[in-house]
Order: C-alpha cells, then structure tokens, then sequence
C-alpha cells in the first residue's frame, strides 16, 4: 500500500463504524418499542401523523 | 475543502465525534482529498472542534419540517388537482418522489445559506430506514420470511460474489488503491453506505475513501429510485420479481425502500427480504476482506509477517453482524403471532397503525437522502472510481434481473 500510517483517518473510519452499529441498535430499539406501544394500546392511531 | 476537512475533529473523543463524522461521511463532506496516492491526514491534535448537539437537533428540526410538508402534500394534492389536466399525475406521484424533492430543494437553500454542513448531523437516514424497517417486518408475515429467505439467500451469495468480483477486478485494471477497491466492491454488491463503513474498519481505509465511497452510493442510488421501477414496470416483471432486482441492485437499504414503495407493496416487502438477506451476509464479507487484507495486501506491502490476526472469529462476525436485522425478524415473528392470537379482523387497524408509522419514518429517511446529495467530491476525485462503479452497476443490472428472474418468477406466499 503506498500508505504505511493511516493513523487519525482510521480514528475516522472507527468512529463511523461505531456510530453506525449504535444506529443500528438504536433503530431497533426504537422500532420494537414503537411497535410494542402500538399493539398494547399506548400508541392510538390519531396519535400518528 | 481540504481546509474544511482539516478543521474536522475526527478522533481526540469517537463518542463525541461520531455524529458528526459520520453524517459526513455519508454526504462526502470531506471527500476532496487525493484518493488514488498517499495521503497522510491531518493528527487528531490538529483538529480543534468538538461536536455540538444544538446544529445536529436543528438538523433534525429541518427533516421532520420536510417530512411534514411531504405528508401535507402527499394528501392534498391529488384531491386539489381533481377535474385539472394534471390530476393523473398528481394521483400517481407517491410519498418517495415528493420527500426525496423537497430534500433536495432543503440541501439547496441550506446550501445556498451556508447552513448545510453544520445542520448535518441531523441528517440521520441510516437510523430513520432501520426503524422505519423494523417496523415494516411487523407487516410482513413471518412464513412470507421464510418462503423468500432461501432465494433471497442463494441471490445474495451469487449477486455478491459476481458483483464483488468484477468490480475488484476492474478497480485493479484501472489501477485504483487496494483499500478504494474494498470499499467500492463492498458498496456496490453489498449494502452501499454500511457495507463501506463495515469494509473500511476491515481494510483500514482512509477517511476520505469512505467519504468518497458514500457520495458515490447516493449519486447512483439517487436515479436508481425512479427508474428500477419505471422498468420493472415497463418490462412487465411480476411485484415478485421487480421487488428482488430492486433489492438485489440498488446500493443503499435507504433507496431499496423508496423503490420498491414506487413499485408497490408486495414488491416493496420482497424488496426488504432480499436487501436485509443481504445485510446480514455483511458479517461475513467483512470479516473474509480484514483476513484477506491482513493475509495478502498488508504482507506484501511490508515483506514481513501481519500483526494482525487473520483468523476470522464468530466474536467478530457478531461485532460486524447488522443488528436491525433481528428487529426485523423480531417484528415479523411479533406481528404474526399478534395477528394469529386476536384474529385479522382486530389486529387490521392496530397493524394499519404500526404502517403509518413505518411510511413517517420512510419520509424521515427519504427526505435525508435529498439533504445528503452532494456530487462535489466526485468531480475532484477523477472519472476512475465513476467508472468503475458505473460499470459495476450495470453488471450488477444484469445479473440482478437474471437472478430475480429465475428465482422469484413463481414466488408466491
């Protein structure tokens, strides 16, 4: 590679992978939490626009 | 721009950083940098700013504006445009089209304002289309899952490794950096922006490769929305088959669910099945580049023994693994048994619900696609990694419709 030291652009990359697996749980959280209000009642439907 | 990108704080603290990083890298704000020689970014030390709640909320504020003015427009317009020349048109422009123009014209005017850069951290498309999926496998009954995983899994493993494979080697032939090629080949047979951000923590890419990477994602993605479906449409392909090419080829999960919204439900359901068989065998191909990488790039560069272990483990799978993909199945596997225990009759309009909330998170990420477009980087950064892409893409047109063909052509749940 003609780049021996991708050291702060690899802080970079990490970070970004970091983020996107915490979206990814968050999504998921947040999904099954929406869904889990909706099928209990909590969440009525003239709630959502 | 290089100067723009210098100023960016990237590393000194990643959880106070990510936001902004990563909203930048999926809109290529820092891309402009040399992609094809070396490039030694700029330390840590010499990044000064630090990232801000304030303009990420605010950028949040302007999606959720959009995302209003889309729903508003959605359900006004056909009905204002009745008995006029335009009411076959007006009927026939869906929530996607409007969401993904008024984003454009908001990254304009934003842009115009000097606004943009600093509102985009609230432009969170990958965590608006994974809730907006998760809440879409609670509508998909769980035996469709099932009926479609062993198609959309043998289209997956073949569309990867012809798309992978060819794009790997042209990215050779026209003699682009290894780690651009990983990052390109990720993207273009995998998931676009995730499979990018997943292969460049596996290959060390640089930052400003991945940044390129994603604008390139969208710039195609982009089209893609309209005209997979005009010609699913127009070759008269089955929702079945239209929804596995849609799924099957374009990039982002983002623009797979504003497609197969524009060709239909069922197209759109499949369209998910096979995007999401796809991000789960993202794992997999991250962990076989980080060993080859460590096995055969990184040894030949140095002449000596890797340090990094090249032995695939499951701790790293899991690490690589999508997780929005279990909340997918866990919300399929949820509706169906909440429809199975009340009956369709009671569960319909709490289903129609969880559907409204689905389209709304839709909206949110289609809209954030439109404040993202941005086509600068890929002007600086040459025509090789375009033309490598385009002519992935088009493999990846072709194979797709073969496969889909063959394997959903009698698909019935």
């Amino acid at each position: 590679m003609s780049d021996p030291t991708p050291t702060s652009a690899d802080d970079g990359v990490t970070a970004a992978r970091r983020l996107a697996l915490n979206e990814d749980w968050a999504a998921t959280i947040v999904g099954l939490l929406l869904l889990a209000l909706v099928l209990t009642g909590l969440l009525p439907g003239w709630l959502v626009p | 721009m290089a100067e723009q990108t210098d100023n960016r704080h990237i590393g000194a603290d990643p959880n106070r950083a990510t936001a902004t990083d990563a909203a930048e890298l999926q809109q290529g704000g820092p891309a402009p940098l040399p992609l094809q020689q070396g490039h030694h970014a700029a330390t840590t030390a010499d990044r000064g700013d630090r990232w801000t709640p304030g303009p990420a909320l605010a950028g949040v504020a302007v999606v959720v504006a959009l995302a209003a003015l889309t729903r508003f427009l959605e359900q006004t317009v056909p009905a204002a445009a009745k008995g006029t020349a335009f009411a076959g048109i007006a009927a026939a422009v869906e929530f996607p089209v409007y969401a993904i123009l008024l984003g454009l014209l908001g990254n304009l005017v934003l842009t115009r304002l000097g606004l943009r850069d600093r509102l985009a951290g609230g432009f969170r498309t990958e965590f608006f289309i994974k809730t907006g999926l998760v809440l879409l496998g609670a509508s998909i009954n769980f035996a469709i899952v099932l009926t479609a995983a062993g198609p959309a899994i043998l289209q997956a493993l073949v569309l990867i490794s012809v798309v992978f494979g060819f794009t790997w080697w042209l990215g050779g032939r026209l003699g682009l950096d290894d780690r651009l090629r990983a990052l390109l080949s990720s993207a273009v047979s995998i998931c676009g922006i995730s499979a990018a951000i997943a292969a460049a923590g596996a290959v060390q890419a640089k930052r400003e490769q991945l940044a390129y990477t994603a604008s390139l994602v969208v710039v195609f993605a982009l089209p893609s929305i309209f005209l997979l479906p005009a010609i699913a449409n127009r070759l008269g392909l089955s929702q079945a088959v239209a929804g596995a090419w849609i799924g099957g080829n374009i990039d982002t999960t983002a623009a797979v669910s504003a497609a197969g919204a524009l060709a239909g439900e069922q197209a759109l359901q499949l369209a998910t099945i096979v995007k999401t068989t796809q991000n789960a065998l993202l794992g997999v191909v991250a962990v076989a580049l980080t060993a080859y990488f460590a096995v055969k790039v990184e040894r030949s560069a140095t002449s000596g023994p890797s340090t990094t272990s090249a032995r695939p483990s499951a701790a790293q799978l899991w690490a690589r693994f999508p997780k929005f993909v279990l909340g997918f199945l866990t919300a399929s596997v949820i509706g169906t048994l909440y429809v199975a225990t009340v009956g369709s009759t009671a569960a319909k309009p709490l289903i129609a619900t969880v559907n409204d909330l689905r389209t709304l998170f839709l909206i949110l990420a289609f809209v954030s696609i439109g404040l993202e477009f941005r086509v600068a980087p890929l002007r600086e950064a040459g025509w090789r990694p375009v033309g490598v892409f385009a002519g992935a893409t088009a493999v990846n047109l072709l194979v797709g419709l073969l496969l889909a063909t063959l394997l959903f052509s009698g698909f019935s749940a």
